[in-house]
């Protein structure tokens, strides 16, 4: 779907070309058909002559379409319309104001088509050289147009024309020596335009040169034959036919030259981002070397990637470069890829010809630095992500057993020796009744009480660390038992048959046991329910009240806690609360250890 | 609960792997004139007691190794299903409801009781002597907790006060006249509570005590 605007811009540039090409041609047909018969240039020299226009004109939609800039469409555009046959002062031979004016620009295309060679590929004058180079054609061709019309008179033009209105001096010398030395200096440019385009290509500066190279070859043929006219011209010798036909072209390969080298520019670039996106979403070495292949149209290309461990390049295979691979006399380039930091990534061994082809080298490597850094990110986030999953598993598991084993140290040594201690003063009371001091009886007594109180206390803090029922029973006697002490009556229904993973079990344990005593502290409610079922390879866990709902996972409560143990191992907690409407609290945890069994 | 009058003393074997305790609860049922004829620290140890000399009962602590758990509650299944109606007394740390329920559903001659009994020489030793003669002993503790469990249905919320510590008594493995005399009533107004209260929970009045005592723990222990 195009624009208006952009449809309406095709439009009047379509409309602009067409009459360009219709002008160009009026003055091709009559000029010819003008000219007296005996002089008649050859019927094929003057449709080569009016060809020459049309390429131009024909070049410069496809400039406009894919040019970097307007600049080079523009030039080519404006081409037709200097382009004037010589046949065509014939019929303004009358004109004495006409004529000098088309005399004075005859020359301009070779101006429009030294600056359209010097703004390829980027549609823009590069440096100072050229623009120096574009200044001198121009001030040149005012100078030129300037003489002809002030000096010229009708000998200057192929026609039996009137005096030259303009005319203010016969001075035929001055007009000569201006006349030869603007195509002079004209020639001189091109040669030097030829040379810069020459240099930059053998630098390999100038993109696309596989294409570019017709482009200092035309314009060699162009300069040439343009020295070649100029030095008979000047030397008033009959231009050969032959010459000024090569000529034409290679004048009319120019604009053809400038829209392939842009179009294979532009199919280059698709290419590498056809990479990119191909790429973007990991770095599959596989994939790489086979899309690498499809981008560079070598399927000689293979792709070595750094072990890092053996110090060696291997390609995705494992298999470690062949030092004959890298043998200059294979026929093969090598192109090393390094990271921004300049650890060796990858070695690109590619045909040597796309050695040429720097551009698209340079695209493919960064393609495959950003790539392969991407890639690794990527799998640095996911490791060090994966570490800390790990790692809170491991501190949940800890916190377990650092809890069970607390619970058995107090069961095994405090209440143990508390529970001993008890005894021997039962033994000590009993004999100090034998003794008949009643008084210190009964003093020990009181302390056997005290004593048998401090050891409840101390059941239910080893308790509330870690149920030993639990441990023996899991969650089908743990859960009744914790809901048994709830002071909101709990209906319980738990189908775990058998016993879960450790770490499940406690999760579980202590996820009732928050959730619990959340419903008697805050929830109002008059019910509960406790529903743990195994679903597949999952606990689900449900525990639902009839209060007053509005509970959250607060910073404060202590549900954010259970959310993050139930999270650790790699379950999840959900909180439905709406007010007024009871709360329902579900965990899922999986058995099978999603992260390793407990 | 039974009297014991047998001329010859109780053959009882322990196992706690608490050598203290041990040693201690030997020393209080030797004095209470029971005959300790072995003392070990695993459930292993006390079957292979069980097989190689003639037992009247064994005290077992719950939680032995190797798994620390509940080694002492296997070895009463163990016995049980190995036909053994010997007395067998189960001592925890914990007043665990669950673990009761499971002792008592093993058979009649179960008893479970919370360690720092100990220090209350007559109880330990009654409760030996009730498991020896076939009688089951529930600590009052595991009682006081499923009394106090709450309910969405009470079935206790129908009883009397005084029919309520009457239960409790039954709960804990009391006889009839074990409770009349605890609670200093006489044995027909015993009876009377007792037949109240098994109307009331909807119970059905059982010949063996012993599953008296669990119809009402499992009453108890139900929501």
């Amino acid at each position: 779907m195009m624009a208006p605007g952009r449809r309406g811009r095709i439009a009047r540039r379509s409309v602009l070309i067409g009459a360009v090409i219709a002008a160009s041609l009026l003055m091709e047909i009559s000029g010819f058909l003008a000219s007296a018969p005996g002089a008649h240039q050859e019927v094929s020299y003057a449709t080569v002559h009016a060809m020459v226009p049309i390429v131009f004109a024909a070049c410069a939609g496809v400039a406009w379409a894919i040019g970097p800039t307007d600049v080079p469409a523009r030039l080519m555009v404006a081409f037709p319309l200097l382009w004037i046959p010589q046949t065509f002062y014939v019929v303004i031979e009358d004109l004495g104001w006409l004529w000098p004016l088309f005399r004075g620009v005859d020359l301009g295309w070779a101006v429009l088509t030294g600056i359209l060679v010097l703004v390829y590929p980027r549609g823009g004058l590069a440096d100072r050289t050229d623009r120096w180079i574009a200044g001198i054609a121009i001030v040149a061709s005012v100078v030129n147009f300037g003489a002809v019309l002030l000096l010229a008179t009708p000998s200057a033009v192929p026609c039996d024309c009137v005096p030259n209105v303009y005319q203010v001096a016969d001075l035929p010398t001055v007009f000569g020596l201006v006349d030869v030395g603007y195509r002079i200096v004209g020639v001189g440019l091109a040669l030097v335009i030829a040379g810069r385009l020459l240099v930059r290509w053998v630098r390999g500066s100038v993109p696309a040169r596989t294409a570019a190279f017709l482009m200092p070859a035309a314009l060699f043929a162009w300069a040439t034959t343009l020295a070649v006219q100029a030095l008979t011209y000047a030397a008033a010798v009959n231009t050969d036919i032959v010459l000024t036909t090569i000529s034409l072209f290679a004048i009319a390969s120019v604009p053809v030259c400038f829209v392939a080298g842009i179009a294979h520019v532009r199919n280059m670039r698709s290419r590498v981002a056809d990479l990119m996106r191909i790429t973007r979403e990991g770095a599959d070495r596989g994939l790489w070397a086979e899309s690498l292949a499809r981008t560079l149209r070598d399927d000689s290309v293979r792709v070595y990637w750094w072990d890092e461990e053996r110090g060696r390049y291997a390609d995705a295979a494992g298999v470690p470069i062949d030092s004959a691979e890298t043998d200059p006399r294979s026929g093969h380039s090598i192109l090393p890829v390094s990271s921004p930091t300049g650890n060796p990534i990858a070695l690109i061994r590619h045909d040597r010809v796309l050695t040429d082809n720097m551009r698209l080298l340079d695209g493919v490597s960064s393609a495959l630095r950003l790539s392969v850094d991407n890639g690794r990110l990527r799998s640095e986030i996911e490791r060090t992500l994966e570490q800390v999953r790990q790692s809170r598993q491991r501190i949940v598991e800890a916190g377990v057993e650092a809890r069970r084993r607390i619970e058995r140290d107090l069961h095994d040594g405090a209440q143990q020796q508390l529970v001993s201690v008890g005894m021997r003063l039962r033994v000590a009371s009993n004999q100090a009744r034998e003794l008949g001091d009643t008084a210190l009886a009964e003093e020990i007594e009181e302390t056997i009480g005290v004593l048998n109180q401090a050891l409840k206390e101390l059941r239910e803090l080893a308790h509330g660390i870690h149920p030993s029922l639990l441990s023996s029973g899991g969650l089908s006697l743990a859960v009744p038992e914790l809901a048994g002490r709830c002071t909101v009556p709990i209906e319980v229904d738990v189908q775990a048959e058998g016993r879960l993973p450790e770490l499940v079990e406690s999760t579980a344990y202590f996820a009732v046991a928050e959730s619990l005593a959340n419903v008697a502290k805050h929830s109002h409610a008059t019910r509960g329910w406790v529903r743990a079922h195994v679903e597949g390879d999952e606990l689900v866990l449900v525990v639902r009240d009839n209060g007053l709902g509005g509970a959250s996972l607060d910073a404060g409560s202590g549900m954010l806690g259970i959310a993050d143990r139930v999270d650790a191992v790699g379950g999840s907690l959900e909180l439905e609360s709406p007010p007024g409407a009871g709360t329902t609290i579900t965990v899922r945890m999986p058995l099978g250890g999603a992260l390793g069994d407990a | 609960m039974s009297e014991p009058d047998r001329p010859a003393a109780l053959r009882v074997a322990i196992a706690d792997d608490a050598l203290l305790l041990r040693e201690g609860i030997a020393k209080v049922l030797e004095d209470g004139g029971i005959e300790v004829v072995a003392s070990v620290g695993t459930a292993d140890e006390l079957l292979e007691a069980v097989r190689d000399l003639d037992l009247d009962a064994a005290v077992l602590d719950i939680r032995m190794p190797p798994t620390h758990r509940d080694e002492g509650i296997v070895a009463l299944e163990q016995l049980r299903a190995g036909g053994d109606q010997m007395g067998v007394l189960l001592l925890s740390m914990y007043a665990t409801p669950e673990y009761a329920l499971r002792v008592m559903g093993a058979g009649s001659g179960t008893g479970y009781l919370l360690k720092e009994r100990v220090s209350e020489p007559q109880t330990l030793v009654r409760a030996v002597e009730t498991v020896a003669s076939g009688g089951s002993v529930v600590d009052p503790e595991v009682v006081e907790q499923l009394v106090h469990r709450t309910r969405a249905d009470d079935p206790l919320a129908r009883l009397t006060e005084r029919e309520r510590s009457v239960l409790e008594l039954m709960a804990q493995g009391y006889s009839n006249g074990g409770i009349a005399q605890t609670l200093f009533l006489g044995l027909k107004t015993v009876e009377t509570h007792v037949r109240s209260i098994l109307q009331k929970l909807d119970l059905e009045e059982s010949p063996e005590h012993h599953r008296r005592v669990l119809a009402v723990l499992t009453l108890l222990g139900a929501r």
